[in-house]
């Protein structure tokens, strides 16, 4: 899942954490939003986009952004999000096209469907680059804008290249079932995936930190990939620890709805939508649980391994305070029928912000403009990946 | 006077200063120097409620001015569709006119604009492409869910017949064949497909108890056959899933996990409505061709004995894609008496 569904859709910038020294000062995000003021705006916003169809909906996009980012606070100075509203029009209009012919293409011919697909896997890499360049291009601190370098060639070799590479895996598994050894085959890919995911996903997190510039610095990232590994262990641990109690739920909840269906037969292509709604609400939890935990490490380790200049960020988000915050606002929001959007945001921003800080030897002032040409950059790839859900991990 | 921040945009140093206007200029003094613009070279930001004035200024330069400092005077003409947004959003009576517009919009939005734009769709779509729906279709299900019919040949050209001669009365029909399959996995059902194939299982053949019922059936997968449900059907759930998706991944942002249940919701009510339509449309053609609508019921409740959970009616009736049985009766029945009013007229 992407920033923008589960977390607050402010993007916030790399500001590193650093191993903290004495002496040094340092500088904690402040959110400063209210759900009150939010909640009209949003609203507002929601119901001008909804009788224009839609074409508002980029205006009400950069209204409510420009909320969150500017009370967004560092070092008592906001932070701006600058975006234009028809590129972003432009991006979504387009963005609505492909995806109408996408859904709409799957009904009449599946081989069309899987073609568009793979078309749009190999533009993946191009645009993730694409949506992180506009998100740096349009975020701005100080009257300084972020900078995200351009490179294609490293966003093929860790968003499409190394995903070939996970493929090793299976292949091996394949031959080594069919010559007999199905059992040390499925060894084989856990092995291979646990020898590759992690690694793939520090890397991801490396290419992205040094890629961004801000004021004048580029960004540093100290990473140790052994981290990666050591993190998704723990992952496979909460993983199990969350599906054992739900598979005694599936259990239950399976037998009871069941059994108040009476002794039909039970149709596998169309069961009852008691138990569809039972089985959902049953591995939500644990679906939101597993996911909460990868977000909040992965958050931790790309602020606290960046660096920029003589100054490194802190990242302190806990888990089972964001799982509670992520619960809080998902019941929330379940229960108000939407009308607690604005509210959930507000809370997680403020939740981020508290927990993230800038440490290092200084008062942020000597940060200078960047060299680089500050040219505009289209919406269309940050369009499309918000669409898809291409988790970046910002 | 209102005080303000001013960056030069060349380093990250923040300067307070004191920011004035002064006939056409914009003016701001600092501790070391005071500056002058011209006003029209200036670039204010648009009003959003607790989100400082940001004036763009010529060379990358900005001032901050704290939310609601800036004098409305000062830059009449700019963002005039934002400054009636801003104006909107700081009042609680347009956020709640706003709760009740977004609830009616979407639901006219899916209840009429959505499917009237599907089916003006729909109509200007080529044949071929039902034909290639259906023929995805039935790849997807020969061999798996539908197996070869284990009828005999007799009873297949006897129903066949039927089947021609009732649809070729019928006006204004696409091209219809019927398949029959034997099927475990469906029992006793009848289903209609794009490319104009009307599938009868095995289990259903042999429930039906005459050849009356076996039209009435016919009559009502015909219905969908000559109102293109199948299409509509699709382009409709597609549309949904394209707006839902639009509207998720912008405005509400609850991700792909609960986006599946309204949905699911919005197909069956479209179902439901086309499933009524072809029952309408059952019941005219079966009087058209000078049989009782009863047969209708004679077949429904053949079908409720084979499959004692079509006639339970649980009330969740948004949930149900099939009208509930009691009410398909009464219908059928209505439409019955009809028919037998209009005979004994003769």
């Amino acid at each position: 899942m992407h920033d923008e569904t589960m977390a607050s859709g402010v993007f916030f910038p790399e500001v590193d954490a650093a191993p903290v020294r004495a002496a040094e000062t340092s500088h904690r995000f402040d959110f400063r939003g209210n759900a009150k003021d939010y909640f009209r705006i949003w609203i507002v916003n929601v119901a001008l986009s909804v009788v224009t169809l839609g074409i508002y909906s980029a205006w009400a996009s950069v209204r409510t952004r420009r909320y969150m980012y500017a009370n967004t606070v560092l070092a008592d100075s906001p932070f701006e999000y600058l975006a234009k509203p028809l590129p972003i029009l432009r991006g979504r209009l387009l963005t609505g096209v492909l995806f109408a012919l996408y859904v709409i293409a799957g009904h009449f011919s599946k081989p069309l469907q899987v073609g568009a697909g793979l078309a749009l896997a190999a533009f993946m890499p191009w645009m993730i680059v694409k949506g992180l360049m506009f998100r740096a291009r349009y975020t701005a601190w100080r009257g300084l804008r972020f900078y995200f370098v351009s490179d294609y060639s490293g966003a093929y070799q860790w968003y499409f290249i190394a995903y070939i590479l996970m493929g090793i895996p299976f292949l091996l598994m394949i031959f080594l079932t069919v010559s007999g050894h199905p059992l040390v085959g499925l060894l084989g890919i856990f092995a291979g995936i646990g020898g590759i995911y992690p690694w793939i996903k520090g890397n991801q997190q490396a290419w992205m930190v040094e890629h961004h510039h801000f004021g004048g610095k580029s960004f540093r990232f100290a990473s140790k990939i052994s981290v990666y590994f050591h993190m998704y262990w723990r992952v496979i641990a909460v993983g199990l620890a969350w599906l054992v109690p739900t598979m005694i739920l599936v259990g239950l909840v399976s037998k009871f709805t069941l059994a108040a269906q009476g002794h039909q037969p039970f149709n596998p292509k169309a069961p009852p939508i008691s138990f569809i709604l039972a089985i959902y609400a049953v591995m939500a939890p644990m679906y939101l649980g597993v996911w909460t935990y990868v977000h909040v490490r992965m958050t931790n380790l790309l602020y606290n391994q960046a660096h920029l200049g003589q100054y490194s960020f802190r990242s302190s988000l806990k888990y089972w305070s964001m799982l509670n915050l992520y619960l809080g606002n998902a019941l929330g929001i379940l229960c108000s029928i939407g009308l607690a959007i604005p509210w959930a945001h507000i809370r997680l921003a403020r939740y981020r912000a508290e927990h993230l800080e800038i440490n290092g030897d200084g008062e942020l002032n000597d940060f200078v403009r960047d060299a680089f040409a500050h040219a505009e950059v289209g919406a269309a790839g940050t369009e499309m990946d918000s669409l898809l859900g291409i988790d970046i991990g910002l | 006077m209102i005080p303000g921040v001013f960056f030069d945009g060349r380093s990250s140093h923040a300067i307070h200063v004191d920011v004035w206007r002064d006939g056409d200029s914009l003016k701001w003094r600092g501790p070391s120097r005071e500056y002058a613009v011209s006003l029209v070279v200036v670039e204010p930001s648009a009003r959003v409620i607790g989100v400082p004035f940001v004036l763009h200024l010529p060379d990358g330069a900005h001032i901050q001015v704290d939310h609601d400092l800036l004098p409305a005077d000062w830059f009449a003409d700019s963002h005039r569709l934002e400054r009636v947004v801003d104006w909107l959003e700081r009042r609680w009576p347009a956020a709640l006119i706003g709760i009740f517009v977004v609830v009616t919009t979407l639901g006219a939005l899916f209840e009429f604009g959505l499917p009237w734009g599907a089916d003006r769709l729909a109509m200007n779509m080529p044949h071929a492409l039902e034909v290639s729906m259906g023929r995805q279709s039935l790849a997807v299900l020969e061999g798996r869910a539908l197996l070869p019919t284990r009828l005999s040949l007799d009873r297949r050209q006897h129903l066949q017949a039927i089947f021609q001669h009732f649809a070729d009365r019928l006006t204004g029909m696409p091209p219809v064949q019927i398949r029959f399959y034997a099927s475990p996995l469906l029992g006793a059902n009848a289903f209609a497909l794009p490319d104009g194939s009307v599938v009868f299982t095995d289990a259903l053949v042999r429930a039906l108890p005459d050849d009356q019922a076996f039209i009435a059936v016919t009559a009502h997968e015909l219905g969908h056959q000559a109102h293109h449900h199948m299409l509509r059907l699709v382009l409709r759930s597609s549309g949904v899933v394209i707006v839902g998706s639009m509207l998720m991944g912008d405005v509400a942002s609850i991700g792909g996990l609960a986006s599946g249940i309204p949905i699911f919701l919005l197909d069956s009510h479209y179902l439901r409505a086309f499933e009524e339509d072809a029952d309408s449309f059952a019941f005219n053609a079966l009087a058209s061709q000078g049989i009782d609508p009863a047969a209708f019921v004679r077949a429904i409740q053949a079908l409720e004995r084979v499959r004692p959970e079509v006639g339970r009616g649980d009330g969740l009736r948004y949930l149900s894609s099939h009208p509930l049985t009691a009410e398909r009766i009464a219908r059928a029945n209505a439409a019955s008496r009809a028919f037998q009013l209009a005979h004994a007229g003769h």
